[in-house]
């Protein structure tokens, strides 16, 4: 579904991304771990086509993300604020995505109906600017905006970052009932070893831009992340 | 602490993005500033003679001193377009072991240092010291410019307080601006005599210190005032949310324009709910009454028709030239956004031609109440009109990604330089000169009349070949769009 070919980044001869290949299969939901620095928002801003790579490339569906609009229809994402749009209501806000993925008021309904919890009567129908959304709010409408459209992958940055626990545990629940449903690719990152392994069936850690582990869904991966982290 | 403090600021001030990156706006602000201070100390020196010979008055003091309240009506203005409001970010140091007072004090006490507190001087110390100081002496003139700079410095205050105040609304100062019309026309009427008052405080001011000292009293009282709301302000939670006030601000006709309209519709908010597009928006209305001053006198009218060219052409095009000069900074905080959405980069650089030229047009038909000065008017800004929809439109659309810079919304317009770069500029340039080449070579033949055809038609070809030009357009951003994003996520 996601396949990374030769990808690298330099900034200034200091090189950020180096990963000689990475796939991602469909319906994996594959975890980003790593130190501050390691390069994993960079990687994902590669990925979403905001960054453009020194060398290689990002395929998604067999084709370059590079110029190119299609995935745009089926990958939601949520990185940081810059997802937000300042000046609208969160009402607004959610209304104009849905309208780019053809919502209908149906659809806006049940999307309503599914965050309704995590949302937790602070979102909807308050007369508040994004603006002025308290971190966790603004979580929280980025982390829904990501959902809307059906999207056969979802991208998400540290979203447990910025969350009170019940907000975490929502947020987890969320993640792990979508795939029950349906088949969906996640890329997470996140410094929550403990959210992560309980999501992610594969975990890769990035260091200096590197891949230096690749775990797959054995029983004791938080333990073996415990150990690197450590070190 | 004050020395900290003032490192810190400098600090902030040579380190902040845009000092390093623009040294082309810094130079040009500064030539600005020097020009400033050049041309008020040649006024200064030269007033005398222009009151007494220019304006044939003898008595040049009480005649100066009769202006001097308007003088500081037109100064208060002034300050209002140019002066912001003292910040420093004082968050990171409340809750470290310094006065709370302390940085108050210092934040109001350095907010002092600005060209407009200075600018008195440069015009009248070289009139006390040569009309006054030969009339009361020496003491009479350090009184006398002593108290119409005190007075400088309380409007300083005052602005500042208005300002707070009136959350840089521009309602508050055309109210300002139209009471004291009113009582300036008093004046001349001769129902109440303001230049009285004003003749009688400064001839005062000469004569002894009890003015200057009612004035000082009034400067400590108005810096108390500030001081207060400072300190009160400081509770960052008390400061106002902006709640959403009308909430059907919904521009729901553009629905049936497709995606192209959706984008249309965010950029209306965009406008309409922040300070500084709203501005941009509002002096885009008081420039189509710029045509007033030129189309009104003949010597304009009938002596300098290229002038009116240049007049036409900001009536129509000045919110496409002021709005359009920033046009991708405005959406600097949402960019990441609007290119991961599934929307082509064509419809986003669609909604802004459509939006560009449609307030055109408009500005094109609230003009037309100009046919009263002739129908010629008329002609020449509908050509002018459609040269800005064919051809400055893309000439906008495509410099405006030069480097653009990210801007802060919340932030008031007037005299706001963030986002401004290089390119903003020398933007202009092309925008204005562009007409003036196609024109130029028909009237050096002495048909201007085919000239002003000619623009028009140029207009319309860039209209006919909208969709290739937009193309063009499109692709350009395609490449650009990595390092304008990467600069937008720099701040």
């Amino acid at each position: 579904m996601i396949s990374i070919q030769s990808l690298k980044k330099v900034y200034k001869n200091v090189t950020v991304l180096d990963i000689a290949e990475l796939s991602i299969g469909q319906n994996e939901s594959f975890g980003l771990v790593g130190n501050n620095g390691a390069g994993k928002t960079t990687l994902f801003r590669t990925m979403l086509d905001l960054i453009r790579p020194t060398e290689g490339k990002v395929e998604i569906n067999g084709k370059n993300v590079q110029g190119n609009d299609e995935w745009k229809s089926y990958l939601g994402s949520f990185l940081d604020e810059g997802f937000l749009i300042p000046y609208l209501t969160p009402d607004e806000y959610f209304r104009f995505v849905g309208k780019l993925h053809n919502y209908s008021d149906a659809d806006m309904k049940s999307f309503y109906q599914k965050f309704e919890e995590l949302f937790n009567g602070e979102i909807i129908g308050k007369d508040k600017y994004i603006s002025d959304l308290s971190k966790g709010n603004l979580k929280k409408v980025g982390i829904a905006a990501a959902f809307m459209g059906t999207p056969q992958i979802i991208m998400l940055d540290e979203p447990f970052e910025n969350l009170d626990p019940t907000s975490q545990i929502r947020v987890k629940n969320l993640l792990l009932e979508e795939r029950k449903q349906r088949s969906i690719t996640y890329l997470i990152s996140s410094h929550d070893l403990n959210h992560v392994t309980e999501i992610c069936e594969r975990i890769v850690i990035l260091e200096k831009g590197k891949v230096i582990q690749d775990l797959r869904g054995n029983q004791n991966m938080l333990a073996e992340l415990e150990a690197y982290f450590k070190a | 602490m004050v020395t900290t403090l003032l490192d810190h600021g400098w600090k902030k001030f040579t380190r902040s993005a845009s000092f390093n990156k623009d040294v082309a706006t810094s130079v040009f602000l500064g030539i600005m500033a020097l020009m400033m201070v050049g041309y008020s100390l040649a006024f200064g020196f030269t007033l005398n003679t222009l009151i007494t010979k220019g304006l044939g008055q003898d008595d040049s003091f009480t005649f100066l001193n009769m202006l001097l309240l308007y003088y500081f009506v037109v100064e208060f203005v002034m300050r209002y377009m140019i002066q912001n409001l003292p910040v420093i970010d004082i968050q990171p140091y409340l809750h470290l072991p310094m006065k709370r007072s302390g940085i108050m004090h210092f934040l109001l006490i350095k907010s002092l240092v600005h060209v407009m507190n200075f600018l008195v001087l440069l015009l009248f110390t070289p009139f006390a010291f040569t009309v006054v100081a030969g009339k009361f002496g020496l003491g009479g003139a350090c009184t006398w410019i002593l108290s119409i700079w005190t007075i400088s410095l309380a409007l300083h205050y005052l602005v500042i307080i208005f300002k707070k105040q009136l959350d840089d609304s521009i309602w508050g100062i055309l109210v300002f601006v139209i009471f004291f019309s009113l009582l300036a026309a008093a004046d001349y009427y001769s129902w109440f005599k303001l230049s009285d008052i004003s003749a009688a405080l400064f001839s005062g001011a000469a004569s002894g210190a009890s003015v200057l000292l009612l004035i000082i009293l009034l400067l400590c009282t108005l810096y108390f005032f500030c001081y207060r709301f400072f300190i009160q302000g400081v509770y960052t939670d008390e400061q106002q949310i902006s709640t959403v006030k009308r909430k059907a601000q919904d521009f729901s006709f553009l629905q049936g324009f497709g995606n192209v309209g959706d984008w249309i519709n965010l950029e209306l908010k965009l406008i309409f709910r922040n300070k500084r597009p709203r501005t941009v928006l509002y002096m885009s209305g008081l420039f189509l009454l710029y045509g007033l001053i030129f189309y009104t006198q003949d010597k304009y009218r009938e002596g300098m028709p290229w002038f009116l060219l240049f007049v036409g052409l900001f009536i129509t095009g000045i919110f496409m030239i002021n709005y359009g000069q920033y046009l991708y900074s405005w959406q600097a905080s949402h960019l990441d956004f609007t290119l991961t959405r599934p929307v082509s980069l064509r419809q986003f650089v669609e909604s802004k031609y459509w939006l560009l030229n449609t307030v055109t047009v408009f500005c094109f038909l609230l003009s037309i109440p100009y046919a009263w000065f002739g129908w010629d008017i008329i002609f020449a800004n509908a050509m002018l009109t459609l040269f800005n929809l064919g051809v400055n439109i893309f000439i906008i659309l495509n410099m405006a990604m030069w480097g653009p810079k990210k801007i802060n919304l919340t932030k008031g317009g007037s005299m706001n330089y963030q986002g401004v770069g290089a390119a903003q500029w020398v933007m202009g340039i092309p925008l204005l000169l562009s007409p003036y080449v196609i024109y130029v070579p028909f009237a050096s033949f002495g048909r201007s009349d085919l000239g002003i055809i000619a623009i028009g038609l140029t207009g319309v070809l860039g209209i006919v070949l909208r969709p290739y030009l937009l193309n063009l357009t499109v692709k350009r951003l395609e490449r650009l769009k990595y390092s304008i994003a990467e600069g937008f996520r720099q701040d």
